[in-house]
């Protein structure tokens, strides 16, 4: 939406000089553990269209080390019996702990800004990042948010399953209504898989949030 | 031949330490000296026969031997030469006995300080014969190493000059006890810059030089003087302290492996103490390598682990240095070498619970090393502070999303011994073991009913009822780990166990911490599938109406977010739920300005600020039907005025839900007309 971009410019900016404020993006409580969200992930290929029904459940995270993980279960996937749910970690781009550029899993920085120009929230940071790989970015207060989601195993599936999870996902997540895009890459799979994904609230009017805190 | 039958058997034992008794009794000078040398050589190093002269009056009476004696020198000049030599040995040898009763053995020290051996002994310091002050010293210096001696007050009167005149001395016992003095007295801040600028860091330091006895008295007094004090630091590293930083690094290679430790020790507490200092990365990881190496040790082996612990606690970069050089392997191959003593299991237990505190890469290295079957079975040790250790590691490595999300801890062999330590005698074990329980029950793969079925729940409510706030806001703490993400089943469980009255007890605990906790508890509850809002309706409302009255009355910033995401859980709920957070927020005869809503919005913690709007969010969701009339109610309250000034908070979350808010508020229209 072009309101949103415009929102996004304006939230932009770049520390000055001296400054230490904190330039990490802020809490957002739609992206807090416990928090669901369900939607498709499109797995079309040249020979037909297809989509598997996804579900997202945030399970931790730790913003000062860039950290979020929990699960995702995929549920009409064809060769499976039963919903794969697999664990995933992933690394919030917050210019401190992780840049947008990815520098493993085989994405090249290319690669990198090929997925993330394909967020329309993205456009305005590309030129710091092909500077500095955004490193000088103030992400503070910008409703987006970018992570690379990588899958680290098969919860309740073995790995005999005929699925992989060697890739990962670049994702955005819009702090305003807790939508998440997101692109699986995967040099060996179908291209520019396209995650999307709204926060639900399990049959309530309203949103709901409950917590944990580990000792 | 058979020997005759005339011959009479041996005293038993126990006349024959009766009998040594009465010897120190004797009207015999020579009789009373050799007694004293008999006891002092039987109980040497051995604690079960000071025990048992301890039992039969020992101490009273060696005491007695060198008050008469010590009297008997300062009465004068009375006694001819052989007298005062005999006198003077007396002396020494009730002193060095007592120093013996004294040594590492807590009961001992307490005997002799109840039968006034202390101020005895002390003003022999000043006696002319050297040898008298020595034995004195030596004997006052066991006192001072256990925590039952007298505490001694450096601020007071001439007692800096004392202790200036003990360091002074050319008698090393002396020495020894002035060091010992300042390692057991010196506790504040103002004590350890008192000492420092009396200058008793460099006297300290001059010892550094001496024998190993006076190196390591030396070493654990200027750990005692620099702990916690930059200031004083920064004096220890003035040049006019001879190079002291440099002295005390060489002693960490230093032949005897105590001065090792204790040099590492004054290290750690350097680098501890004041960050600046000690920025040298290889120096972090020598001292690594060498408390690895002093584990190896014998002599002070057990205290290693203790050190590693407190070089890495709580500091990433250190524990990140200690991954790189194997301390987990290293730690783990001890375990494997068992059975150990307790000392030396609790110490590696706690250093791998450091390890694993922050970093995931330890706690899989743990984890890929099997090495949690030490842990689980340290759990059922003898040990009350194995037990805890065993429960501290296993809190640290489950701190592991991963793991937890995997379902890695959720069964028996973690869950039965710690359900079990929830009864454990001790109170620091129980403690423990709740923290480790609190995040195990967290378990994402929902196999929390084997919890209950252990009898957890059970008994972490019994602990929600005690009379200690640790024990109590720990069991409700991990009650509502328990409750997060749970299915309906469980959650009727542990409300059947737990009670609503008992929860609403807990509510309004009289600790701000407790009260956290159960609002925390209760808005999982009344999280997840739409009729699990019910909870807080039963009994006519008692719980809500508790949160609503707790949110009046408290003065805590996490208990009013907490209850306030109570509310925000409640209020996504239906009609009925929504009017009813509402008629708790806004009382019928209640002033509207002074309403909590209000006071939470201009609240200056944005965490709050952002549940207060939340539960804005869910009063005015447009679907629901009563959304208009709570609108309206909002706007006369003054509440969508003060959302409007929150559309450009400082805090991003604020802000976008404010605008929501704000959004599904006009939807209704703007007030004007």
């Amino acid at each position: 939406m072009p309101v949103r971009v415009v929102e996004a410019s304006s939230a932009l900016s770049q520390p000055s000089g001296g400054t230490s404020g904190n330039t990490l993006p802020s809490a957002c409580t739609l992206l807090s553990v416990g928090q669901a969200f369900s939607g498709t992930q499109n797995v079309s290929s040249q020979q037909k269209d297809e989509a598997w029904r996804v579900n997202v459940r945030i399970q931790g995270c730790d913003l000062d080390h860039g950290y979020l993980c929990g699960t995702m279960e995929a549920l009409n996937v064809p060769m499976a019996d039963t919903p794969v749910v697999t664990f995933w970690e992933g690394e919030i781009v917050d210019t401190k702990n992780y840049t947008f550029f990815t520098g493993k899993w085989g994405a090249t920085s290319e690669d990198d800004i090929k997925h993330w120009t394909k967020f329309p929230s993205f456009s305005p940071l590309l030129s710091q990042v092909e500077v500095d790989a955004g490193k000088s970015l103030d992400l503070s207060n910008y409703p987006y948010i970018f992570m690379r989601w990588k899958e680290q195993y098969f919860v309740n599936v073995g790995t005999d399953c005929g699925l992989t999870i060697a890739g990962f996902y670049y994702v955005c997540f819009s702090c305003s209504d807790g939508s998440i895009s997101g692109f699986y890459y995967d040099p060996n799979s179908s291209p520019f898989q396209k995650l999307e994904l709204k926060s639900t609230n399990e049959g309530r009017l309203g949103f709901s949030f409950s917590s944990y805190e580990l000792q | 031949m058979p020997a005759s039958a005339s011959s009479a058997p041996p005293p038993p034992t126990h006349s024959r330490r009766e009998d040594l008794i009465g010897r120190l009794s004797s009207s015999s000078t020579e009789a009373k000296l050799k007694a004293l040398r008999d006891l002092k050589n039987q109980i040497i190093g051995n604690r079960t026969k000071k025990l048992c002269f301890l039992k039969l009056g020992a101490v009273p009476s060696v005491t007695s031997i060198l008050s008469s004696s010590s009297a008997a020198a300062a009465s004068g000049p009375a006694c001819a030469g052989d007298d005062v030599e005999l006198n003077d040995s007396l002396i020494i040898q009730s002193a060095a006995a007592i120093g013996s009763f004294a040594c590492g053995f807590d009961d001992g020290v307490k005997a002799v300080l109840d039968a006034g051996a202390f101020p005895l002994l002390l003003r022999l310091i000043s006696y002319p014969n050297d040898k008298v002050v020595g034995a004195a010293a030596r004997s006052l210096k066991f006192i001072y190493q256990s925590k039952l001696a007298p505490r001694y007050d450096f601020l007071q009167g001439n007692n800096m000059e004392f202790i200036q005149s003990l360091l002074n001395s050319e008698n090393e016992n002396v020495t020894g006890l002035g060091a010992s003095i300042i390692t057991h007295s010196c506790q504040t801040n103002m004590e350890q810059k008192a000492l420092s600028d009396a200058g008793i860091i460099k006297k300290l330091t001059c010892m550094l030089g001496g024998s190993v006895t006076q190196k390591d008295a030396s070493l654990e007094s200027l750990a005692t003087i620099l702990k916690g004090n930059p200031d004083v630091i920064s004096k220890f590293m003035e040049p006019e302290n001879g190079g002291a930083l440099g002295t005390v690094t060489e002693l960490t290679k230093d032949k005897n492996a105590r001065t090792r430790l204790l040099a590492c020790i004054c290290l750690i507490v350097i680098k501890n103490s004041a960050p600046f200092c000690l920025q040298d990365l290889r120096i972090k990881t020598k001292l690594i390598l060498i408390l690895l190496e002093l584990l190896e040790d014998d002599q002070v082996g057990d205290e290693a682990p203790f050190a590693l612990s407190s070089l890495i606690a709580e500091k990433e970069d250190l524990q990140v240095l200690a991954f790189e050089a194997n301390v987990i392997d290293k730690l783990v191959n001890h375990l494997r070498k068992g059975p150990l003593l307790s000392r030396r299991l609790e110490g590696i237990l706690i250093a791998l619970a450091n390890m694993c505190s922050r970093q995931e890469c330890c706690r899989d290295r743990l984890l890929s090393l099997e090495a949690m079957k030490f842990v689980t079975d340290a759990l059922s040790q003898d040990s009350g502070e194995v037990r805890a250790a065993a429960c501290f590691c296993l809190k640290n490595v489950s701190r592991s999303v991963k793991n937890l999300s995997a379902g890695l801890f959720m069964n028996e062999s973690f869950v039965i011994p710690l359900v079990r330590l929830l009864f454990d005698e001790l109170t620091f074990v129980q403690v423990s073991a709740l923290d480790a329980i609190s995040n195990i029950v967290v378990d994402f793969l929902a196999n929390k009913t084997m919890f209950i079925q252990c009898g957890g729940v059970k008994q972490l409510v019994q602990l929600s009822k005690s009379m200690d706030s640790t024990i109590r806001v720990k069991a409700v703490c991990a009650l509502r780990n328990l409750t997060f993400l749970v299915n309906d089943k469980c959650k009727e469980e542990i409300l059947s166990e737990l009670t609503q009255l008992t929860l609403r007890s807990l509510i309004c605990d009289p600790e701000a911490c407790v009260q956290e906790q159960a609002l925390a508890l209760v808005r999982n509850l009344v999280d997840g599938p739409l009729d699990s809002i019910q909870h807080v309706f039963a009994e006519d409302a008692l719980l809500l109406h508790a949160v609503g009255q707790q949110l009046q009355s408290a003065s805590k910033a996490e208990v009013f977010i907490q209850g306030m995401y109570v509310f925000t859980n409640v209020a996504s709920g239906n009609e009925v739920h929504k009017e009813a957070v509402m008629q708790e927020l806004f009382p019928p005869l209640a002033n509207d300005s002074e309403s909590i809503m209000f006071k939470f919005l201009h609240s200056d913690d944005s965490r709050l600020r952002t549940a207060a709007v939340w539960a804005l969010v869910n009063l005015t969701f447009p679907s629901s039907c009563g959304a208009v009339g709570r609108v309206m109610k909002l706007r006369n309250a003054g509440i969508v005025s003060q959302l409007k000034n929150m559309v450009n908070d400082p805090c991003l979350d604020v802000k976008l839900r404010a605008r929501t808010a704000l959004g599904q508020s006009m939807t209704f229209g703007d007030g004007s007309t």
